[in-house]
This record gives structure tokens, sequence and C-alpha cells, in this order.
């Protein structure tokens, strides 16, 4: 009798830190911007958007803030009618800033502790892609030192070390069934942590045009000793081993190149573009601690492309204490179709935004902002697990943050 | 100020709008339609396969999920009608008895009969259903005895479903043809390879599910059969007969199989001999194929009743013909499916009726495999998900591809538009 070898998929669980988990939002100035501002906002969040700007703060500042992001997506398979709905989840990606320094002085130092990238996805264990994903969580918390000088009054350079401690939690469903005919499962969570740094230049121009450059590098994030957990039933438990995994997660390097200049006395306009090298994402790799005939190290293929960002907006100060604005984006997404996964969805996206932000006082301020995001429908084979249908996402993103200054 | 808080309620609202609206992305289906075809009553002709026989028995899990009843559900969304199965009920649930995988000792599978809740009224005759009913499988049923009223009173299955004054002498051509169906799947013939293959190409005296089916029988009886079903320009799907050599029954026992097998104990053998269909005894080679259930069997080494011999090791106690597959009978058992399947296309061709191409289909689960949803799905005995622990009939999972293979035939054919069944929602082999 030949020996059964369990030669049951296990493709590999695709972590995948993509455009799709990219929502900005750490300054909520610059989300009522759709993300534009680099240029025009020379505050706290400074530290993330443009660390050059920083110096040129003429005061100190601690800013909190969080959003809400609702990441909403739907699933048809090829030839059916069943859409498949993920479930309702919000996640809180949140920021701090704080900007300390002599005032009027010509260097200011900041800390930034911020989510870049992060996201929570959930399409259950009952959907056509089950196999492929359950439900994924991650985030990834950036903390970031930043120093900022002036070397002349219309320019600043800064630049910041950047600490980075990722969180991932997925699960799938895995083609075994037990006694009662339902699929195993697989779990997956770890914590990894990578370095990187950012760096930038702020300069005004007489006529108070205001442009920004800054790059922030890529940062690869080691996974080490993550949990991998199976529920199969009790035959299979010797090939599907509860054991730990590496994995190595590249996120991506940027660079902005952002512009503002006023429109009136009240209003400003600002554009930013943000150019994301996303092509060092090439494949994904798992490595299991105790490997199976089932359990096989698994490579999977990514092949992202660069992408490109360009947004705008509009900030109109309409007294002296309230500021709207309001703004529009659009971002190329790096995932071509085949490796488009149910992690992230991805797809080029629209964004609008509004904002607003009131001064209480002389030392609190606070501002809301509200972005939506709509990516386009997209209809993909999966190169890895054939899974073909169509998706479509929208994202919203309400938030909030408050301000103390003095 | 006070205009600009009027404002942000304004904005408020607009955006209370848009969530409202775009919360939840829709995407937008298709119109199903029947296109050419009526599906107000679909019937289902085969042999176990349209059943829902798994693995080596029929029971009521299986009948729920045979690839007719998958079809029948998606066909509800376009017009189609009911579809009732002569269903076993929940007290006798496990109908015929079937086998289930006990355990995998050291990566081998150890299988064991589920003996309760059966369904047997007497010994060999199971309880009666005979209600009207769409889907007409019929575990054995064969396309040469499907136009032999005296096969009612020898298969159980058939008996099962007829009364008892037709046992005998209604046809199974008969019994499916008179049911004023609007539409209907045809899957019969394979029984009239695979009856002779199972038993190592060796037909037995007396035993007409054995033998190697003429292929004049074949065409006659098939042109008849779709004459019948076709007798008021109904539309259908017939399938095509799989490749003997694409399903494990023929495929997991091989000669290193077997040699690692007998010298596990710490023998050293190296050649297993077998007896040829022509008559010859040789050593076995790994172009022959053993049948599945020869490892359970028991035999291989052993002295054999008045043989002292190890059985199957030396040329004096060879594998008896039976339990094997030499490639002459392969040769001729392809060939004959080959020609079967011809026969099925040009029929199909001359009454406009799609083909469900089973035989290719299970050729490419075969090789190179199949992913489907990240699903790996082939040719494997327990885990290549298709096939049962029979090694022969479909694991719901195979079921749920051989519906949407019918489906995509549907669609092609008759303009329809039908949605296909999503697979992922069907498993493949139980394991404990």
């Amino acid at each position: 009798m030949k020996k059964i070898l369990l030669g049951l998929l296990l493709a590999s669980p695709g972590i995948l830190w993509a455009q799709g988990s990219q929502v900005n939002t750490q300054s909520q100035k610059a989300v009522g911007m759709a993300g534009a501002g680099s240029a025009l906002f020379i505050d706290e969040a400074s530290i993330f958007y443009s660390p050059g700007a920083l110096a040129k703060m003429d005061h100190n500042a601690l800013s909190v803030g969080a959003s809400g992001v609702m990441y909403r997506s739907a699933f048809r398979e090829l030839n059916s009618n069943d859409v498949h709905h993920t479930k309702f989840k919000i996640t809180p990606p949140f920021a701090v800033f704080a900007a300390l320094g002599p005032k009027n002085s010509w260097w200011k130092a900041g800390i930034g502790v911020y989510t870049p990238f992060g996201g929570s996805v959930d399409w259950g264990d009952q959907w056509p892609g089950r196999y492929e994903l359950n439900h994924l969580q991650m985030r990834a918390i950036y903390i970031q030192p930043t120093l900022s000088f002036k070397l002349t009054e219309n320019f600043g350079i800064g630049g910041g070390f950047v600490y980075n401690v990722g969180f991932v939690d997925l699960s799938r469903s895995i083609p075994a069934a037990g006694a009662d005919g339902q699929p195993g499962r697989a779990e997956l969570s770890g914590v990894g942590t990578g370095m990187g740094f950012n760096l930038g230049v702020h300069y005004h121009l007489e006529d108070n045009v205001a442009i920004s450059l800054s790059y922030r590098s890529k940062v690869v994030t080691k996974l080490k000793d993550g949990d991998a957990e199976f529920t199969v039933p009790p035959a299979l438990a010797a090939s599907f081993p509860n054991t730990t995994f590496n994995a190595e997660l590249p996120l991506p390097a940027s660079f902005n190149f952002g512009i503002s200049f006023p429109a009136s006395d009240r209003v400003d306009i600002a554009a930013d573009a943000t150019f994301i090298g996303y092509s060092i994402y090439k494949e994904l790799n798992f490595d299991y601690k105790d490997n199976t005939p089932a359990l096989t190290d698994t490579r999977q293929i990514k092949k992202y492309e660069n992408a490109l960002s360009a947004k705008v907006g509009v900030n109109y100060q309409t007294t002296d204490r309230l500021a709207l604005r309001a703004g529009a984006g659009y971002v190329y997404t790096p995932v071509r179709g085949p490796y488009v996964s149910p992690e992230t969805p991805d797809n080029n996206r629209l964004m609008g935004s509004v904002g607003f932000t009131y001064d209480i006082n002389d030392k609190w301020d606070i501002t809301g902002a509200y972005v939506f995001q709509q990516l386009m429908e997209r209809t993909v084979a999966s190169a890895a697990t054939g899974l073909t249908g169509t998706y479509k996402t929208n994202i919203h993103a309400p938030g909030l943050s408050l301000t103390y200054k003095w | 100020m006070n205009k600009v808080f009027n404002d942000i309620k304004v904005y408020i609202g607009i955006i209370s709008i848009v969530l409202a609206s775009s919360c939840k992305p829709e995407i937008e289906g298709f119109q199903t339609s029947s296109g050419q075809a009526d599906f107000s009553k679909y019937v289902a002709v085969g042999n176990s396969l349209t059943a829902g026989y798994a693995d080596g028995g029929l029971y009521l899990e299986g009948q729920q999920v045979a690839y007719p009843n998958l079809l029948a559900g998606q066909l509800k969304n376009v017009g189609g009608g009911e579809f009732r199965s002569p269903f076993f009920s929940e007290e006798q649930r496990n109908g015929s008895g079937y086998l289930q995988l006990k355990a995998l000792e050291n990566g081998q599978p150890v299988l064991e009969n589920v003996t309760s809740n059966l369904a047997y009224r007497a010994e060999g005759k199971l309880t009666k259903y005979t209600g009207e009913i769409e889907n007409l499988g019929v575990p054995g049923m064969r396309l040469d005895l499907s136009a032999f009223a005296e096969f009612g009173a020898l298969n159980m299955y058939f008996e099962r479903l007829l009364p008892d004054a037709e046992v005998g002498t209604k046809t199974y051509m008969e019994f499916a043809a008179q049911r004023n169906h609007t539409f209907f799947t045809f899957w019969l013939g394979n029984n009239d390879v695979l009856g002779y293959a199972m038993n190592g190409a060796v037909e037995v005296p007396g035993d007409p599910t054995k033998t190697l089916t003429a292929v004049g029988t074949f065409s006659a009886v098939y042109n008849n059969f779709i004459n019948a079903l076709t007798a008021n320009q109904q539309k259908g799907v017939v399938a095509t007969i799989p490749d003997v050599t694409a399903i494990p029954y023929f495929t997991t026992v091989t000669r290193a199989a077997l040699l690692a097998a007998v010298n596990a104990g710490g023998a050293n053998v190296s050649d297993i001999y077998i007896q040829t269909g022509a008559g010859t005894t040789r050593a076995a080679t790994d172009t022959d194929l053993f049948v599945l259930p020869f490892s359970s069997a028991g035999l291989l080494g052993r002295p054999s009743q008045g043989n002292p011999v190890p059985y199957g090791l030396a040329p004096q106690n060879p594998v008896e013909s039976k339990y094997v597959l030499d490639p002459a009978e392969v040769q001729l058992i392809k060939a004959r499916v080959n020609e079967f399947n011809k026969i099925i296309k040009e029929v199909a061709q001359a009454k406009g009726l799609a083909v469900a191409d089973a035989h290719a289909y299970l050729n490419r689960v075969k090789s190179p495999g199949i992913v489907y949803n990240g699903m790996s799905i082939n040719a494997a005995f327990i885990t290549g998900n298709a096939f049962s622990l029979d090694g022969v009939h479909l694991t719901p999972i195979g079921n749920a591809l051989m519906a949407n293979l019918f489906i995509e035939a549907i669609n092609a054919q008759y303009k329809s538009r039908i949605q296909k069944v999503d697979v992922t929602q069907y498993r493949g082999v139980k394991f404990p």
C-alpha cells in the first residue's frame, strides 16, 4: 500500500502589508485633505509627514489622535451571484506626536508613535476563499524619534530613526474534514520588529509657497518565532504539529513631494505626490520550525510593482478659530491581478475627504476628519489558489485628534 | 460662527448619506437564465455516481450531495422544479453500510465498515422506496443491462425502487423514460467497463456485471435509451466515461508499494509475481495496476490453501489475474472506453445534447491535478479530495466539481446562465 503522503495543500499564509493596509491617518489635518498637506501643515505631525518642517514650529505641542478605519470588502465568485461581505470591523490606528525644543530656536526634537500600516479583515469561514483566508488582523507600530534643524529662516531639514513593532494574527481553513465534516483551521500569530529612518527638507519660498520633500526608508520587519496552531482531526495531528514560524515582511520605502500655496487670504491649496517602492515585495516566505510532508515551508510570489499616489486638498480658515478642509486623491495599486488576495483585495482607489480644526483656546485645539476611499471593482484569478471573482472595497475612516500647545 | 456650525450640520448630513449608501460595497451579479432549456422537470439517469454512492456504499449523506442534487439546487433559480431522491430515512441513514476511515497507522489508512442504522429489510434487500422521484440513479446499473428486465431482481438498489409487481419485469430504460421529464442528465456506461476492470479484467461466468460490453451492444442500447429520453425533443446532458487509470482504485496499490510492505518486516524480496490476463506468469512491473482491495485482502506473502509457496512472491503461486490489470488489459479497457465515448459524443451531436466530458476532466484531476480555491484536488487516494474511500466514487467535493462540469456543459450548449456550485462548501474524505 502506498504510504499516504498528506498532500493537503497548505498554501503560504499571505501576510501582506500592502497598499490596502496602508491608510495614512497620522495627522487628522492631512486626513481632511485626503493625505495632502505635507508642505502646508507645520506642526507636531510633521515628524511623520515632513521632518524638515518640524524645526519651523514656533511652539511645543503634544497631540493624540485616532481613526476608526472601517474596511469593507465584498467578493463575488465568477459565475456565481452570491456576494460575500467581510464582517464589520473597526481598526483603530492611532498617532501620538510630541514636539519639544526651546522657543524660536534653530532646532526642534520630537517623537512620534503611529501606525502606518494596519487593518482588520474578516471574511469568516464560510466564503469560497476560506482556504485562502478567514481573517487577518495586523498592525505596524512605528516609534520615531526625530530631530529637525532650521538652516535658514526658510529652509528646514530633519530626520528620524524608525523602530517598528508589527503584530499579525490570521486564520484560514484547512481542507481536511473531521468526523463532523467541517474543515480544519490554521491560526498564525506573531510579533516582528524592524528598523528604518526618514529624512526630509522643507522650504518656504518668498511668496508663501512651501515645498516639502521627504523620504521614508523601507522597514524590513522580521517575524521570529510566531505561533502556528492547527486545529485538525486527531488522525492528522502529527502532520500539522503546533509549531513556530519565521517570516520577513518588507514595508516599502516612499518618497513624497508636497507643495502648498495660498489661493487667498484664508484659503490654502496643497498637493502631494507619493512614490512607494513596493517592488521590494517580491515574495513572502514562511519558514516553519517543524516541517512535515503536509506542512512544508512555503514561498508565495507577490511581484508587487511600485505605486504612486496623488492627493490635493483645500484648507479654508473660515474664522480665526475654525478651519475647514476637503480633499481628493487617487492611488495606483502596486498589486497585479493574479496576486490580489483577500487580505487586502487591492486596486486603484479614489479618495475623498472632509475635515476641520477648531481652536478651543490658545492651548487646545481639536481636529476631525473623515476620509472615504473607494477601491475600483476588480475581477481577478489568484495565481496561488485559483480563487476567481470580483472584489470591491470601500474604506471609511473618521478620526479625531486633540492637540495641546505650549 | 453660528453659520459655520450650521454648515457643519450640513456636512454631517452629507457624510451620513455617503456612509449609509456606500458602507457596504455591492457587486452586481448576472441575470440567471434557463436559455433554450426547460428545467421544470429534470430527471437524472445514471448509476452509482448519479445516486450519490460513496465510500463503498449508498447512504443518506452521500445521496444528499450527489451531483444531480447539487445541480438541481442551482436549477431552482432558472425554473427548476421539484427534485426528489430516494433518500434513506434518518433512522436508516447508513443505507447499505459504507466504509469509514478508522485511523491512519504510520500513514496507512485503516478502514472499517459502518454497520449501524442500515436499511435492510432482509438479507440483500433494502427498504423499498416507491414514491415519485427525479434522481433515478441506480448503483451498479450498466448500459447493457438497462434493457434487461431481469436486472430488477438482481440489483438490490434497483429492486428497492420498484413496486413488487415490476421487479424483474420492468427495464431500467422503461423506469427512467416514462416520467414526463423536460430535461435530463444521462451518465451510464461506466459499469460496462468498470465491473470488468475492477475484477482484474476477468469475466465471471454467469455474472453479467463483470463483463466488458461489446461496442455494438453499447451503440445500440445508447441510441435506444437517448431516443427514449428525447422522444418529445427534450434537452439534456450526457457525460463521458472516465479512464479507469484516472481513479485511485487502480493507481494506489503499486508494485513498489507492495514490495515496500513485504520488505518492511525485514525480508528482502525484489519481485512480485502475477498471472497475466493471457495466462502467463511473470514478475510484475510498474505498469501493472493492482486493485485497491488487494492491499487489505491479506493474501500477499502468505501460503495459500493447498500451496505452501508465499502468495505472490514466487512464480509457483502468483497473484491471481483478478487482482491485477496488466498493460494489455489496460490497453483493451482504455480502447473500449474511447470507443464508448466516441459513440456518446456522436449521439450527443446528433441530438443536440450537451456533453459533460468527465473523461477529460478526471484525466485533468489525475494529472496535473487541480487547485480549486486553495484546495488541492487530484486522484490520490484519501488525500486527493476528489475520490471517496472506495477509490472509485466521488467525495462531496468531487460531486460538487462534477455538478459544475454539468452546469458548464449546459450553459455552453443551451445558452443558459446557471450559477456554479460553491465547491468549498463540501468536504473530501472525513478524517477521524
